[in-house]
């Protein structure tokens, strides 16, 4: 092991790409940690987003007119401002409020900054989703409706058993959209200080001035999960093909 | 074309309210519960006379925002273009673009803002003489870029929603493939492009706010140096909302301007 990254090192080096921090612990650690920490908030985020925006669709469908308003008005704003201005405003203006708050009775704040991060792109996000998934259900043929309505079916047995799947299997393709920009979002956690991989990668080359090996490395693991991402998929939409559609 | 306009016009000013107007509404009021809820030193109405002091320094900071949006579009646009041009093509030069495409597609735009303002020099030697490269000009680059393959994919959607059978059409009638594109299909495109490319300048607008983490003085910096000068709770919970309703006063308009387009053209 120790001999392959010294010739990956020495390799690149000829290249003119300075790769000695993965010879240093002190700096190779933080930087492995910072790959697990990002793919911790990208796997997370994923789940919360689809939980959100699943929460969000059904206030959005909902009866009741108040609340799919202010579905409607949180969409708004979450599609029309930027992520970064988002997660100031929860991080820098909430948790501080709630720290202050806390801190006036003698508590500590049990927020931490990887947590504001999953909460803000999660909820970002969702509006992405519901906004996919509300799509998905305009492109739904309305024969089918009709038929399962006049078969007797409920509401909401219409809605979970007959809807929804057919719904999200339309909607496949924008949610796995959604789950690649996701994937490249995570990034801005760097701006909080979460120890992602940009933000230790940011912490190496103010040390070494080694921009563009650094960029080169992180453009690479990005783009091996987006990958990924893609290829999951591409094998959701296989296995969840509705037959008769498409190609 | 006449009729077309004012008939859209009738359209526009029957149109109900748009959704956005409830979510200004809901913005402001949670943004008032946060700032009667946050802890005071002086009084609230010496605060909001700060605000207005820094209002001017605010705007300095989302014209930074505004120059590099439209920098980056208009530099996007011409490359996004070219890019989506050459990618219909089977040649060695198609086969870059379309490795161009996916490339910056599919990598963090805060990566390409570091990128470009790391690795891009601070001047520029020409002819001796040294020409400086300010870091908003990079940023603009870095947004660029990314920028472009988006448009070259909006590009490319246009293209393919053309029917193949006026590409055969015109090569029978001795076109050669670059006048089929820009005298035939190009001139259809126009129009169809439209509401994308205006996603994609929202999008581009949105993402310059990531300029502040590299100390460009935007809108979102201003507000921070405002925040920490002042050292406020109060303070702090007004210019962060206030920065968010500005970008959404800017942003908004061109999403809903985006979706009548759509509209009307789903229709015509």
């Amino acid at each position: 092991m120790d001999t392959l990254l010294h010739g990956f090192v020495t390799a690149t080096a000829r290249l003119g790409l300075d790769y000695r921090f993965l010879l240093d612990d002190y700096e190779r650690v933080p930087f492995v940690q910072g790959l697990g920490v990002s793919i911790e908030i990208i796997v997370s985020t994923m789940t919360a987003s689809a939980i959100a925006g699943l929460v969000l669709l059904l206030a959005l469908r909902g009866r009741n007119r108040l609340v799919s308003g202010l579905a409607r008005g949180f969409i708004e704003v979450t599609r029309n401002t930027p992520t970064l201005v988002q997660l100031y405003c929860a991080f820098l203006v909430l948790n501080m409020l709630i720290t202050q708050w806390l801190h006036a009775r003698g508590f500590d704040n049990p927020f931490k900054p990887f947590f504001w991060v999953v909460l803000v792109l999660s909820l970002h996000k969702a509006a992405f989703h519901a906004e996919a998934l509300r799509a998905g259900f305009d492109a739904l043929p309305s024969q089918t409706l009709e038929g399962a309505a006049s078969l007797g079916f409920s509401r909401a047995t219409r809605f979970w058993r007959i809807e929804l799947p057919l719904a999200l299997r339309a909607a496949l393709p924008a949610l796995v959209n959604n789950m690649v920009e996701l994937v490249k979002a995570s990034a801005v956690a760097s701006a909080i200080a979460v120890g992602d991989v940009t933000y230790q990668s940011i912490m190496i080359w103010t040390q070494r001035d080694n921009v563009l090996a650094l960029m080169l490395l992180i453009l690479a693991f990005f783009g091996v999960l987006t990958w990924l991402v893609t290829l999951a998929g591409r094998w959701l939409e296989r296995r969840y093909r509705i037959p008769g559609y498409g190609y | 074309m006449a009729i077309d306009s004012t008939s859209a016009a009738s359209k526009l000013a029957g149109m109900r309210l748009p959704p956005g107007i409830y979510a200004v509404v809901g913005i402001v009021a949670v943004g008032t519960a946060l700032w009667s809820l946050a802890p005071e030193t002086g009084s609230r109405g010496e605060t909001l006379a700060r605000l207005v002091e820094w209002a001017p320094a605010l705007a300095h900071g989302f014209a930074m925002n505004l120059l590099i949006s439209i920098g980056a579009i208009f530099i996007g646009t011409l490359i996004g273009l070219l890019a989506g041009a050459l990618a219909m093509s089977k040649s060695f030069a198609g086969r870059l673009a379309r490795l161009w495409i996916v490339a910056f597609r599919n990598a963090p735009w805060l990566v390409l803002i570091y990128f470009t303002t790391y690795v891009f020099p601070f001047e520029i030697h020409i002819f001796g003489t040294s020409v400086p490269f300010p870091d908003w000009l990079k940023v603009m680059l870095g947004l660029a870029l990314p920028a472009s393959a988006n448009i070259a994919e909006v590009f490319r959607g246009a293209v393919a929603s053309i029917p193949s059978a006026q590409w055969e059409a015109a090569a029978s009638l001795a076109f050669s493939r670059w006048q089929i594109l820009l005298k035939i299909v190009v001139p259809q495109c126009v129009r169809r492009m439209l509401p994308p490319w205006m996603n994609v300048y929202a999008i581009i607008t949105m993402g310059t706010a990531l300029s502040s983490l590299v100390g460009i003085h935007d809108l979102l910096d201003t507000a921070q140096i405002a925040s920490s000068t002042v050292a406020r709770s109060s303070f702090t919970v007004l210019t962060y909302v206030a920065t968010l309703v500005i970008f959404f006063a800017y942003c908004y308009p061109i999403s809903w301007l985006t979706r009548t387009f759509e509209k009307r053209l789903r229709t015509a």
